[in-house]
This record gives C-alpha cells, structure tokens and sequence, in this order.
C-alpha cells in the first residue's frame, strides 16, 4: 500500500509542476458557469418549478457537475494508450506493482490536484459570485463519499478503453464514444429528471448513472431520505466492485496480446 | 540450478499482411491474411548466477522480444523458461522484485519529477529500507557523481546522465539478476566507458547477474565472458568471448570510393583478391551504401596493407576509409561458418 501511496504523492507533484494548467481551466469554467447559468436562466423564466426541480437546484446540478466533470476525468484511457503504442508499458511492467492499482493512484495524484485547483474553487463561485444558496441536509455529508465512489467508477470505464487499446492500438474513436455514452446517460449535462420516464427508468439500472447524478443529487437535493441516499450509495458501491472486479478479469486477457517492438 | 533456464524457448506473433496504398488500407478492414513471426525461435540456453553475458545480434534479432519474456512482459507461446526456478509472467510481480531492468530506449524514471523523487518512490515500490537506500545511493554518488542530478527534472537531463540514473535505478533494490538492453545507444565514447565501468563495478560488488543485449561490440569486449549470439530468432553461437574476440579483432572492412563504379567492379575486384591470396582468403565484398564498396577482411590472413596495395594497384580510388566491423557483418562471419 505505501508504494501505491509514494506512486500518488509523485502525480500530485507532477501536477504541481504544472499548476499553471490549471488556470485556463478555471477560467473556462467560469466561461462555461456563467454560459449555463443565463441558459437556464431563460429557461426558468416565469416557472418556479421544472420537473420537480428549482432553478437553484438544477444549477447548482450543472455548475458542479461541469466541475465534477473535470474531476472525474481520469485521462486512462489516454495515458494507457499512449504506453501502450509507445511500448512505455513494459517500463510499469518490469515493477512489481499492479497495472491496475498503478493508474488508479497516478490518476489520483491528479484529481487531488484538480480537486484543490477547480472544484473548490467553482463552489466558492458558485456561492459567492452565482449567489446561489446551497440547502443544507445529510445530502451534503454523504457527497464527498459518493464523489469517492463515483470517481472509482469513472475509473474503471476509462481503465477499460484503456485496456481495449491492447487491441486496437488506438483511443481516438473509442475514447470520444465513451466521452459521448458517460456524459449523456449519466446525467453530467442535464437532470436525468429531464428525460422521459421510460428512458430514466431504464438508465437506474445502468452503472452511468451513478458517475453523475448520484452526486450531484445528493448536493443538489440533500433532504431526500436517509433510506434514499443510502441505498444510492449502495447501488454506486456494487457498481464499483463489479467494475473493478470486470476489468481486472479483462486486464488478463488483454495483456496477452501484448507485443512490444523497437527496443 | 541455473539462475536462468531456457529450453526450446518461442515467441510467434501474428502479424497483418498490410496491403499497399489507401484501396490497400480499405481492403485490409475486411479481409486481413495473417503471417506468423517467428521472434524467437526454439532457443535454449542456461545462465548461471553472477555471470556477465552479452546476447547480441542485429536488429530484429529478437533480443529484446527474449528480454521481455525473461522479464515476465511477454508470454512465451512456448517452450520453458525460468528465472530463479519461477515462470516470470505467471509470477510477474514477485519476480520484479529479483529483476533490474533497463530499457535503453525508454526511462523508467518519472520524467517530469527530479531525479531524487524517482528513487524515493521506487524505494517504496521495491519495499528498499532506509538504510540500504542511503548506502546505495552514497555508493552511485561516489560512482557516478549521483548528487549533482538529484534536484534536476529527469526530462532535463542529457542522455548519457539520464542513462547513468536509469542504471543506478534498476540496481537500487539489490536484484539477482539486471537486464540492460542497449544501455549504450547513442551515446558518447566518454560516457559509454563510464557506463561500462559502473557495470563492471557493480557486477563484482554484488555479485549480480546481468544479460547485457547491445549493438556496439565493445561493450561485449569489455565487459562479457560469454556470449550468445542471435539472429533471426535462433542462437548461432553461445559460448566464450575469446573466439569472438579473436574474430572480430582481426576483422576489418576498409570501406573504399571507386571511380567508374559499375556492376562489374565487385567481381574485378574479387578476382585481383583471389589471385593475390587464393580462394579462400576469407574476404567479402558488398556494396552497402551508394559509391561506397567495402571489402571485410580477416587481418590474419590478409593484412591492411597487402589488400590496400592490391586495390589501389588495380582500381582507381578517389576515398578511402577503415572501420571496425559491424554487428551485421559478425553475424554474416558467423553464418558462413567463421566459429565453427
């Protein structure tokens, strides 16, 4: 465990090295938060409620998750394909560390990184520039838990079409249809309570959902029930576990077919 | 028990026939035929705890594909292999930890990060206490000047310094056995000596085995006892340095600039070389780049300045060079029978 622990300390100072990224990130956050924020703004206009939700609520839903969703992407699948192609990957290999554990705590390096450097710093926007009142509950508690699990999912999806490059020894194509698929059956851009009944019904049940519109409900709408919240977290952890234990499975197949050549 | 094992070992890989052109390109979409590579090739030899070997061939040889397998990269689509009595990919973690490695091509330092933050982590990864890590460390700063790179970003360093890290790194958990392919690439007279000699050194201190895969053959001269071979996937020679040595210092190709080069030049000039020293003089002659022909020679047989005298007596030579021999041509010596 203190491997993986020294593995994370050194992405988060990688990502100190190039704090200055992070800049230009928080101010095309702000772009995107006051963009959206006149958007809904309009849509609103005259209604106080829009398929049970406040404006409040359905923007702090997607301010935040515009923040999340910086946060939440991991680069995986990129940084897999790129060791991958470029025969990096036998470099990680030759270490007596797990593949899997590896990227997760690399990648978690950075996200603390983007953590400190964007999401708080958005909320604060969101409270002191947006004026928005954030409503206080035992939603607001379980966040960072569910932010956690969601985080480890988003993980494993970008940890497999990592994985998938094994075989087709490229990510464009495949990493923006995942992009495409996690942000809009997750619920990152709208509510999923804007979608039709059906289509709602039918993404509960798949593991997208708890990405996005687990966390973000829970901070958007934090006095729903305990029993309610709780069995959230429940459905995210059974999603985490399944995943990761998915991807492990498939990470053996894979590795298979590896071939390294120059040098 | 040999420290490494290797009996009938093989490495096929499937490889696309790639059509030409874009209509090629389409076409392979749908329909591919595959051919099998044979990367190594029902080789088999044994390495014994604290020997130096030097496992060289041309490129393409399969070399690194052999590396990779002993490292436990790679499955071996047959055949046996171990390292310490352990199939290294079915054991790929517990055997990282007896393994050094290093990829002369690839780092396996963090770039972004200075050097000094590189060992601390691996010093977790390879679960190295403090006090053997202070003592390494003291021991590659008194052997390569160490401290001087600590706070510098490995991407900063020059190739020869990050190559000097990378060597001391794959060292630092006091491994049985270090792999070092092409430790040497592209660099300098000045640094490979340096690097040759922290080799040496830390070889005889820890008594560490390394299989040492190289292209320049003074690496080998300088630092091997025993030698194999490889070229296309098979071993063509395994055995002592010496016989090697002795072939390949006698060896020389003088590379000669012909005027009024034409198809019939090799052969008049072979024919002046057979009536000179007879049949079987052991010279060959090859064109391997335009304008330039190159005679090998065996020095033992026929010294420089005879061969000189008799190009320079028959042909006219505007530019005249010699040069040691080079990998592909030992190979070549080795086909046609030269350690036999």
């Amino acid at each position: 465990m203190k491997s993986y622990l020294a593995i994370l300390r050194g992405s988060y100072m990688i990502g100190l090295v190039y704090r200055y990224g992070f800049l230009f990130n928080i101010a095309g956050n702000v772009l995107y938060m006051s963009v959206t924020y006149f958007l809904w703004r309009s849509i609103y206009q005259g209604r106080e409620t829009l398929n049970g939700l406040t404006f409040d609520q359905t923007y702090i839903y997607v301010a935040l998750g515009s923040a999340i969703f910086i946060l939440l992407k991991t680069y995986v699948d990129w940084q897999l394909a790129f060791d991958i192609r470029e025969g990096m990957i036998a470099t990680y290999l030759i270490k007596p560390i797990d593949l899997q554990l590896y990227n997760l705590f690399n990648s978690f390096g950075y996200a603390l990184m983007s953590l400190s450097a964007i999401t708080v710093p958005t909320f604060l926007l969101l409270v002191f520039a947006f004026k928005i009142q954030i409503p206080l509950g035992i939603g607001l508690v379980l966040f960072p838990i569910s932010l956690l699990l969601a985080y480890l999912l988003s993980f494993c999806f970008d940890y497999f079409v990592g994985l998938l490059c094994f075989y087709t020894e490229s990510i464009w194509g495949l990493s923006i249809t995942k992009d495409i698929i996690v942000t809009v059956l997750s619920g990152a851009l709208i509510p999923l309570q804007f979608f039709p009944d059906a289509i709602q019904k039918v993404l509960m049940w798949l593991p997208f959902q708890a990405i996005y519109y687990t966390p973000l409900t829970m901070i958007a709408q934090p006095n729903l029930s305990w029993e309610t919240f709780l069995s959230m977290l429940g459905v995210q952890l059974f999603w985490v576990v399944a995943l990761f234990g998915l991807t492990r499975l498939f990470y053996d197949q894979a590795v298979k077919v590896l071939r390294i050549s120059g040098g | 028990m040999s420290l490494i094992h290797i009996q009938n070992l093989n490495k096929h890989f499937k490889v696309l026939n790639r059509r030409e052109g874009i209509g090629g390109a389409f076409r392979d979409l749908f329909s591919g035929s595959y051919r099998t590579v044979k990367a190594v090739d029902d080789i088999s030899f044994d390495i014994e705890a604290g020997e130096i070997v030097g496992y060289i061939g041309p490129n393409g040889a399969g070399k690194s594909t052999t590396i990779k397998m002993m490292t436990g990269i790679l499955k071996p689509s047959g055949g046996v292999l171990q390292v310490n009595g352990l199939m290294p990919y079915n054991n790929r973690i517990k055997q990282a930890q007896i393994m050094g490695v290093v990829f002369g091509q690839r780092t396996q330092l963090w770039w972004d990060l200075p050097v000094i933050e590189s060992f601390k982590i691996l010093r977790e990864i390879y679960k190295v206490d403090q006090k053997t890590f202070d003592e390494h460390m003291g021991m590659f700063n008194e052997l390569v000047g160490l401290k001087a790179l600590y706070s510098q970003q490995v991407r900063t360093l020059s190739l020869g310094q990050r190559m000097l890290c990378d060597i001391a790194a794959s060292f630092l958990h006091n491994p049985q056995v270090v792999f070092l392919d092409e430790p040497t690439i592209g660099l300098d007279i000045s640094v490979k000596a340096k690097i040759r000699s922290l080799i040496k050194t830390l070889n005889a201190q820890r008594n560490t085995t390394i299989i040492l895969t190289t292209h320049d053959l003074g690496d080998v001269e300088a630092l091997c006892h025993r030698i194999i071979i490889i070229d296309k996937g098979k071993i063509l020679y395994d055995g002592d340095i010496k016989r090697v040595t002795a072939l390949f210092g006698a060896y020389r190709t003088l590379k000669l600039q012909i005027d009024d080069y034409n198809d019939a030049t090799i052969i008049a000039l072979q024919d002046k070389l057979t009536d000179r020293f007879g049949t079987d003089n052991g010279s060959t002659i090859a064109q391997t780049e335009e304008f330039w022909t190159d005679v090998t020679f065996d020095q033992a047989r026929t010294p420089l300045s005879d061969v000189l005298a008799v190009v320079m007596s028959n042909f006219k030579v505007s530019d005249v060079r010699v040069v040691e021999i080079s990998m592909e041509n030992v190979v070549q010596q080795v086909y046609d029978g030269a350690l036999r």
